[in-house]
């Protein structure tokens, strides 16, 4: 099974081409290593796939870094059913948006960057969920990171772009702290950084606490916790989210990979991975569940308001993937995982199609300048009407069976589960309604843009409609591999996922099933009429509603002022110790005094030392002399 | 007498072949072909060294795994040498076929030392070696900085060779032999007393000298300034490696039963090494310069595994020579590729603005400076990372922080480098570097061999750990 | 007997030896070192060694020093005395002169009498003096003798190199 190897390597030697030979050689054709690296990557994941469905697993070390008694820092890779199908959503949304790409970047200065830039991400993600142990996670953790910096702000001249990378990147410090953290934490109590050997020993110690500030905290719950807190961090749940929007300054199609598809669901992934840890830890389950609801309630309702065509699917990001950890947080992670896999391919669809719009519109990304486009783009208009209905959960489409699972799972975890339940099936309403209003506002009634931008109207090329095309069969289709027993299907997809991430018993009848089912396709199907009554049938009403609910309406266009505040209580504090304190004091006393004041002490020294290294020969030979008579006397003393 | 030579063939070889090139060097016009020869026969010296273990002139000579481990470091350090200078010293203007004997027979002395079971051995080896140095340093004879260097390093070297021999004659007298292993012998059911400290502090100024440890580095700035630049990457790592071989062997087979007296004193020397290394390396403007405080310095590390002592101390120490050698040759390899004729490219500021005029050469450069501070992933951070592990397992954590504090400073004038090359406009006239086929091949090893070894150690660390025995 | 000569022997050495140093004059001074050389044969003849004396003789009293004559001829060395870095480091001379003294009186309560190697005062009787040296140096210490040869030879080419008149 050695073959695996290739799955991460090749996108690397891509990345070193394009960065070798891309500003002189390739140039224009930097697509070409990129693209067909990944593809081979896909090729090898479908036959690493077949080979883990007939049961064939893997754990090995590819290398040792450093061997330091229980420290060993090692390169080894990780081969399950997680893994296997972690390997099929990033390989394959990767290739679409590779495939895209060379339409959407065509002829973009930094062409060859952009794939270098893209290959190291593709690298990074695989190495990420290849991972057999902690640190080799935390590597790919902030390598995906740093792409993810380096993509968003790919556009570095434009101010906003820059800043956003930025704001990411420092985000998830945040989150990664904690993280990083957890990680020691993990090394510190089990010895090791392997997955295996700490799930083995997880349970010997569910039961320990530490003392912290005189607070007795369970050792795993502290644990994961921590750990928790980079999810946070990387998935943009409450309350670190605040990143993600911004980051749609990156290319589209960036957004359709990394803050979409792969990169942001790098938490659930972890969560998931990580399920043995979590799991005995009740109340670290119960964050992980609160956290989620919460987020997919919070992010959907300013989905609602908002007229930035990319940040509206980006809030449904952030929402969607509350939906993942919801999931999680019941103990029910091949639902998560379920949601991840399809969600993968109806959200880097809708990314890819706002791209395709906005490629026709010349870069616009209000939806209030769109409209009618259906006439002039209509294979952009199918696909993205597709996975519209997908996400809002269509019966038959591949959100529907995840989302349903989801929702069932935590209504029949009990407990916090049912809270999670009521935020989820809330959150289900509103999603369909934001997502119709998207497609209403930009594809239904009159073109509210420019003439010159109508002139311009026009379908995207062959290359980019294909990979939608292609991803709309993901979103039709993606789902009926866990089709759930209660529709005559087997659930395959738990079944598959079950040895590593467990079996969850339903504890509901039937009749509990098909009533969270019938109610989360009744409030899709409402979101989707109340969509189409806001905004097709009757245009005045949402104006009417702003009117008579302003402070809400302010609220959430503002996004609840979360920016606002962090910049009130986080960013300008901080700006200010920066200042006031570190340039005033550190940089002016300390630094200036340290690189001002160490050549003046090394100089009064080097005054000193210099009379002596004065090039003389018999002063060298003199304190070579003494030195032996010093080191002579220092043996007679020690002896004595 | 029965003579068992197997042991020696290596050495042989390389006698005969040097001896072979100093004649050969009449007849060939092209002294590039001497070099080349000379790289030759060192791989033919090498291809025998498999076969030459064993002890030869009852324990006189001893190739271990521990002495082989040093003649492949030395072979790889005349090497890359030998390649850096085929252009260089045409640029010099001394293109003479003696300069490439003189190197095989420096070398040999290296191996002599390395392999040395007797002291009165190990002194002729030094003088073997320390004597052809001393006529490498002052090659440039039309360059009156290179005479100065050669007159200082020959003098002071001759004087710690006194010291060296008082050392030896004590301990004979103390003990009535020379031969290594039998000092041990003899120390172990013995008494410490003054004689034998003196002539351990003897021993230890003498070697201390070739490595250069402070307070006896006083010469190493002004030689290394002086030479030409070629000779100062490989005194900068033969002779030093040399030291540190003979170190490990006296120190801890002959005066192992004294371990706790003289681990206190170098204890002390360390410190006092990377401190001196690292500070007075940041005052200096000329590259040369600087890279011998910090070769000063990186003694002062690669000293700590002799104090951590045992096979994982004596391994990181061995370790850390292969691991300095590669880096400090690849930076001179450099320095070497900014002197061009009629330019001497020795100052810092000749590298502000290199990664816009030559970006590969500031690459490569970027490398050694990020190994030389200790960076991961390059070659350097795994040296430092076993010395310090060795120094915390074998009690001395305290050490090792000291020594990775000096590290944190080190990379002030490491980085320096580098912010002149990456941040810097470029100043004056535009460089041309002097490139050569065998420079770009030295530069290519050794950069090579810096990322592997800092990404994949595990071989070389196997190898070092299985040389120490 | 033999302590009286060896009183005297050591005690010359020591005066002689103060003269080289204290000498303005550099060629009083290599002429009482090669007094000081003379008295040194004596001490090893004292010793059975009389290879090693007539060595020294023939060595350092008859080649090295008369090299030492040479340089100070051609040098003009009394006008060199009087810059400064040649004179002015006097003081730290003594000291480490001193220094070597206490250095070693310190280690002298080590020094042991009774260790008897092969070769006893008996057995170099027995076979002569130049006879036992040969028979060690061709045996035991054939490795040292053969990597001596080759540090002489480094010093010639060293020599020659240095010493060429002009290069191509």
């Amino acid at each position: 099974m050695q073959y695996y190897l290739l799955i991460p390597f090749l996108p690397l030697g891509a990345f070193f081409v394009n960065l070798l030979l891309g500003r002189r050689v390739v140039r224009g054709q930097a697509h070409w290593p990129s693209t067909l690296a990944v593809l081979g990557s896909l090729a090898v994941s479908v036959m690493v796939l077949l080979d883990v469905l007939e049961g064939r697993t893997l754990n090995e070390d590819l290398y040792r870094w450093i061997l330091s008694g229980d420290f060993q820092v090692s390169v080894g890779f990780l081969i399950d059913q997680l893994t296997a199908v972690m390997l099929i959503v990033v390989t394959s949304v990767s290739f679409l948006v590779h495939v895209y790409s060379i339409g959407y970047m065509h002829g973009d200065p930094g062409y060859y960057r952009f794939y270098a830039y893209l290959s190291l991400f593709t690298f990074s993600m695989l190495m990420l969920v290849m991972a057999n142990n902690f640190l080799q996670l935390y590597f790919g953790w902030e390598a995906v990171g740093l792409c993810s910096y380096l993509l968003i702000g790919f556009w570095y001249q434009k101010r906003s772009a820059s800043d956003a990378g930025k704001k990411a990147f420092i985000v998830n410090r945040f989150g990664d702290f904690g993280f990083g953290l957890g990680v020691i934490m993990v090394f510190l109590t089990f010895g090791t950084l392997y997955y295996l050997p700490v799930f083995d020993n997880a349970g010997d110690l569910a039961a320990r606490s530490i003392n912290i500030l005189g607070l007795e905290v369970n050792l795993i719950t502290l644990i994961a916790l921590l750990l928790f807190c980079g999810a946070v961090g990387k998935s943009a749940q409450i309350p670190l989210h605040v990143w993600l929007p911004d980051a749609m300054e990156g290319p589209t199609p960036v957004s359709a990979l990394i803050h979409a598809a792969t990169m942001v669901t790098a938490g659930v992934f972890m969560v998931a991975r990580l399920n043995p840890l979590f799991s005995l830890s009740p109340a670290a389950m119960d964050v992980v569940a609160l956290v989620g609801g919460v987020t997919a309630l919070f992010a959907a309702t300013i989905a609602l308001v908002q007229n930035d065509i990319k940040r509206v699917i980006a809030y449904s990001t952030i929402s969607q993937l509350g939906y993942m950890f919801m999931a999680c947080g019941v103990g029910a992670f091949a639902a998560g995982i379920f949601h991840l896999y399809t969600h993968a391919y109806f959200k880097a669809l809708l990314f890819l199609c706002a791209g395709s719009v906005m490629h026709a519109m010349g870069g616009e990304v209000d939806m209030q300048r769109m409209g009618g486009l259906r006439r002039y783009m209509p294979v952009t208009y199918v696909t993205m009407l597709i996975a519209s209905l997908s996400i809002s959960g269509l019966p038959g489409l591949a959100g529907f069976f995840s989302k349903d699972e989801i929702l069932f799972r935590a209504y029949s975890a009990g407990g916090v589960g049912v809270v999670v339940w009521v935020l989820g099936t809330v959150s289900a309403l509103l999603t369909a309604f934001y997502s119709f209003r998207l497609v209403f506002l930009t594809f239904h009634g009159g073109f509210r843009g420019t003439e010159e931008q109508r002139h311009h109207l026009h379908e995207s090329p062959k290359v980019m409609t294909v990979p939608l095309m292609l991803l709309c069969a993901g979103a039709i289709a993606a789902g009926w591999v866990g089709i759930p027993p209660l529709l005559g299907g087997g659930g395959q997809f738990s079944e598959f996922l079950a040895p590593v991430l467990g079996h969850p018993e339903a504890e509901a009848s039937h009749a509990e099933e098909w009533m969270t089912m019938g109610l989360s396709v009744l409030v899709a199907a409402g979101g989707v009429l109340l969509a189409l009554l806001f905004y097709l049938r009757n245009p005045e009403i949402p104006v009417r509603l702003a009117e008579r609910f302003r402070p809400l309406y302010s609220l959430l266009w503002n996004k609840y002022y979360v920016d606002e505040l962090y910049d009130a209580v986080v960013v300008r504090p901080t700006i200010f110790v920066a200042r006031n304190v570190i340039v005033g004091f550190t940089d002016g006393a300390l630094i200036e005094g340290v690189v001002n004041g160490l050549p003046g002490l090394v100089g009064w020294l080097g005054a000193r030392v210099r009379r002596i290294q004065d090039g003389l020969l018999q002063h060298y030979g003199a304190v070579m002399a003494l030195g032996l008579f010093l080191i002579f006397a220092i043996a007679l003393i020690t002896l004595s | 007498m029965e003579i068992n030579i197997q042991p020696l063939v290596p050495e042989i070889i390389m006698a005969v072949l040097a001896l072979l090139l100093l004649l050969l060097e009449l007849f060939v016009r092209r002294k590039e072909t001497v070099g080349l020869l000379c790289i030759a026969s060192v791989t033919v010296a090498a291809y025998y060294m498999p076969q030459s273990f064993g002890k030869a002139f009852g324990g006189m000579f001893i190739s271990d795994g521990y002495s082989v481990f040093f003649k492949f470091l030395f072979f790889i350090n005349l090497i890359l040498t030998v390649l850096l200078s085929i252009r260089y010293i045409v640029i010099e203007r001394v293109n003479h076929g003696e300069y490439y004997a003189l190197m095989m027979l420096s070398t040999l002395g290296m191996m002599i030392m390395a392999s040395a079971g007797d002291l009165i051995v190990l002194y002729l080896g030094l003088e073997l070696m320390a004597l052809s140095t001393y006529i490498l340093a002052g090659f440039i004879r039309h360059d009156i900085r290179s005479n100065e260097a050669a007159l200082k390093y020959f003098l002071l070297g001759a004087f710690s060779s006194a010291i060296l021999l008082y050392g030896i004659t004590m301990i004979y007298g103390r003990t009535g032999t020379t031969g290594i292993a039998l000092i041990g012998a003899a120390l172990a059911e013995g008494t410490v007393d003054p004689v034998l400290l003196l002539s351990v502090t003897a021993l230890l100024v003498a070697l201390g000298f070739k490595i250069a440890l402070a307070p006896f580095h006083m010469w190493a700035p002004d030689a290394y300034e002086g030479a030409p630049t070629s000779v100062t990457a490989f005194m900068s790592v033969g002779p030093k490696a040399a030291g540190f071989a003979a170190l490990g062997r006296v120190f801890l087979t002959g005066f192992g039963p004294l371990t706790g007296e003289w681990s206190v004193i170098l204890i002390v020397l360390s410190v006092l090494t990377m401190a001196v290394g690292n500070i007075l390396a940041i005052q200096q403007q000329n590259i040369k310069r600087m890279l011998a405080y910090s070769s000063v310095a990186h003694a002062g590390y690669a000293v700590i595994g002799v104090i951590a002592a045992g096979a994982e101390g004596l391994s990181s120490m061995m370790n850390y020579l292969f691991i300095y050698a590669l880096m400090n040759i690849g930076a001179f390899a450099v320095v070497i590729t900014l002197r061009s004729e009629g330019f001497q490219g020795e100052s810092l500021h000749d590298y502000k603005g290199l990664s816009r005029t030559h970006p590969v050469a500031a690459a490569v450069m970027l490398v050694f400076m990020f190994s030389l501070t200790g960076i991961p992933p390059t070659a350097g951070f795994i040296g430092k990372f076993y010395i310090f592990k060795a120094a915390v397992a074998a009690g001395y954590a305290w050490l090792a922080v000291v020594a990775v504090v000096f590290s944190v400073i080190s990379a002030f004038f490491y980085l320096r480098v580098v912010m002149y090359m990456y941040m810097h406009e470029p100043e004056g006239e535009p460089l041309t570097l002097s490139l050569s086929p065998a420079i770009g091949l030295a530069l290519l090893i050794t950069t090579v061999m810096v990322l592997i070894v800092g990404i994949y150690p595990s071989p070389f660390l196997a190898f070092a750990r299985i040389a120490a025995g | 007997m033999v302590e009286l000569f060896f009183g005297y022997l050591a005690g010359a050495v020591v005066v002689l030896s103060l003269l080289v140093v204290f000498s303005r004059n550099a060629v009083h001074s290599v002429l009482w070192m090669l007094l000081m050389f003379l008295h040194m044969a004596g001490l090893y003849l004292l010793l059975n060694a009389e290879f090693l004396a007539a060595t020294q003789v023939i060595v350092y009293a008859g080649a090295i020093l008369v090299l030492f004559l040479f340089v100070i001829m051609l040098l003009n060395i009394t006008e060199e005395m009087r810059l400064e870095q040649f004179t002015v480091g006097w003081p730290m001379g003594v000291s480490v002169s001193l220094g070597v003294l206490i250095a070693m009186l310190a280690a002298l309560s080590g020094f042991r009498t009774d260790l008897k190697g092969p070769w006893s005062i008996e057995a170099v009787e027995r076979t002569t003096h130049t006879k036992a040296l040969g028979k060690v140096l061709y045996t035991e210490y054939m490795l040292p003798f053969e990597i001596a040869s080759l540090v002489l030879l480094v010093a010639i080419v060293g020599a020659v190199y240095l010493a060429k008149k002009r290069l191509r």
